[in-house]
């Protein structure tokens, strides 16, 4: 089936649809990926875990079952490369930074739509961070370039030569079977007190069929971190445009793919302009920060407080700024390498899991160091 | 008996959580005795869960209110 429609318009008005669903789940469950590494570190809880790898395995089994049905433009998606050092050094100060922020770069858009100030500095800060990357893109680029594990090989099917159904059986059967055990132990359920509470395994459950309709409809899983980009581009190219002129960082277009329900080509990257990377994530960001206000605001839920010790402003500026610069070194984010790369099995993904891993760990004993406090004894 | 408020609106998870424990842990003998109860208000939803799971876990009595637009977390002595 070929649409019409000009396929910017197209997706634009799929990923504001999406992104509203994603704010108000995301809202309604605190599903927090920030909190999930920090709070299995910190304090041994897993329930968030298991729910993220319902999220994983839900979302591996929907993107297979949508590429056998042959309703992908490209697989694996666009702006995967093959596995480097990078994924692994960009993943770890990524996790450092999320921890630090307290919330991923989703985290930090729905918080901000529910009114939380030092959310919205962390997000200043994720700006800041891209916009510095730029500074260092080259040397950065040719270090990636030179530590590529895998010539041309993105996937783990790609690596083994095998359909990408196999790898996919042989994670997702043990997976359900684990999943289905945690299920009936009742150990996906969080005893809850905030009022219209969504439990995060019926979020993950949400949250991976929004992916898979991002992939059939837009061609890509949900991605937030290139429009970060532009934005500090377009400040830097009105602050300092003879230095923004420079920066190569700005001039690259990675994205170009054939969008399958238009049959029209797609490009774009982090130069601030209208591209096709604009017209999928600006609405998107839009929508999840305009679905977690919505969902906030029937609850009555949705204020602003600012009051809050500084310090704890420092660590989300700063947190986001790590994030910011991270989420361009990996290059992308959690949600493009968990959400998105991870369920395909991508080689780059999973370096990106094992250092934001170590990073959220380290994250969590800097905050026990800097807020000085630690888990609780008992009485 | 004494209750403590404490106004944690703002903050976000895990402050929230390690701001709570760490005066419940200055207070662990009071608390124990019966002497005074701490009060936290939160507009953090996740706080709602965390704190009471860990206050509980500690052998702690947990109470939850929703307020206009933010949550009371109440904490006393051993729980029953």
């Amino acid at each position: 089936m070929i649409l019409t429609l000009d396929p910017h318009i197209f997706i634009g008005g799929v990923s504001l649809v999406l992104g509203l669903a994603a704010g108000f789940v995301m809202h309604r469950s605190d599903f927090c990926m920030a909190g999930m590494f920090r709070d299995l570190f910190l304090f041994k809880r897993t329930v968030m875990i298991k729910s993220f790898a319902l999220l994983v395995l839900c979302s591996m089994l929907l993107f297979e079952a949508a590429r056998q049905a042959g309703l992908l433009s490209v697989y694996p998606f666009p702006l995967l490369y093959p596995p480097t050092a990078a994924n692994l050094m960009g993943g770890l100060l990524f996790g450092i930074g999320m921890v630090s922020a307290g919330g991923c770069v989703v985290g930090t858009l729905y918080k901000m739509g529910a009114g939380s100030v030092l959310s919205l500095t962390a997000f200043a800060g994720l700006v800041f961070g891209s916009g510095l990357y730029a500074e260092f893109h080259p040397a950065w680029a040719a270090f990636a370039k030179s530590t590529v594990l895998a010539p041309d090989k993105i996937t783990i099917a790609q690596m083994l030569h095998v359909d990408p159904l196999l790898p996919v059986l042989a994670v997702a059967i043990p997976g359900t079977l684990l999943l289905l055990l945690w299920h009936r132990r009742g150990e996906l359920v969080r005893p809850a007190f905030a009022a219209g509470y969504l439990q995060p395994a019926k979020a993950a459950l949400a949250l991976s069929l929004i992916g898979a309709f991002s992939y059939v409809l837009v061609g890509m899983p949900l991605g937030v971190t290139t429009t970060f980009t532009k934005i500090a581009g377009f400040i830097e190219s009105v602050l300092f445009p003879a230095h923004f002129d420079g920066l190569a960082a700005f001039k690259a277009v990675p994205l170009n793919y054939t969008h399958n329900l238009t049959g029209i080509v797609l490009t774009g990257g982090g130069a601030p302009r209208f591209d096709a990377q604009a017209a999928f994530q600006v609405p998107l960001i839009t929508g999840i920060i305009a679905g977690s206000a919505i969902s906030a605001a029937l609850l009555g839920e949705l204020k602003f407080y600012y009051k809050v010790p500084a310090r704890q402003y420092v660590l989300a500026a700063a947190g986001g700024t790590l994030m910011g610069l991270a989420s361009r070194m990996a290059p992308s984010c959690n949600v493009w390498h968990l959400l998105g790369g991870l369920p395909i099995l991508s080689a780059s993904s999973m370096l990106f899991f094992l250092g934001m891993l170590g990073g959220a760990w380290i994250g969590g004993m800097l905050l026990i160091k800097v807020l000085g406090a630690g888990p609780g004894r008992t009485v | 008996m004494e209750t403590i408020e404490f106004d944690i609106r703002g903050q976000i998870c895990p402050s929230s959580l390690l701001v709570a424990l760490k005066e419940v842990n200055s207070r662990t003998e009071r608390l124990r005795q019966g002497s005074v109860q701490l009060c936290f208000l939160t507009d953090n939803r996740d706080a709602t869960i965390t704190i009471p799971e860990s206050a509980s876990n500690m052998g702690y009595g947990v109470s939850v209110e929703k307020k206009d637009g933010y949550y009371s977390i109440v904490i006393s002595g051993k729980k029953d």
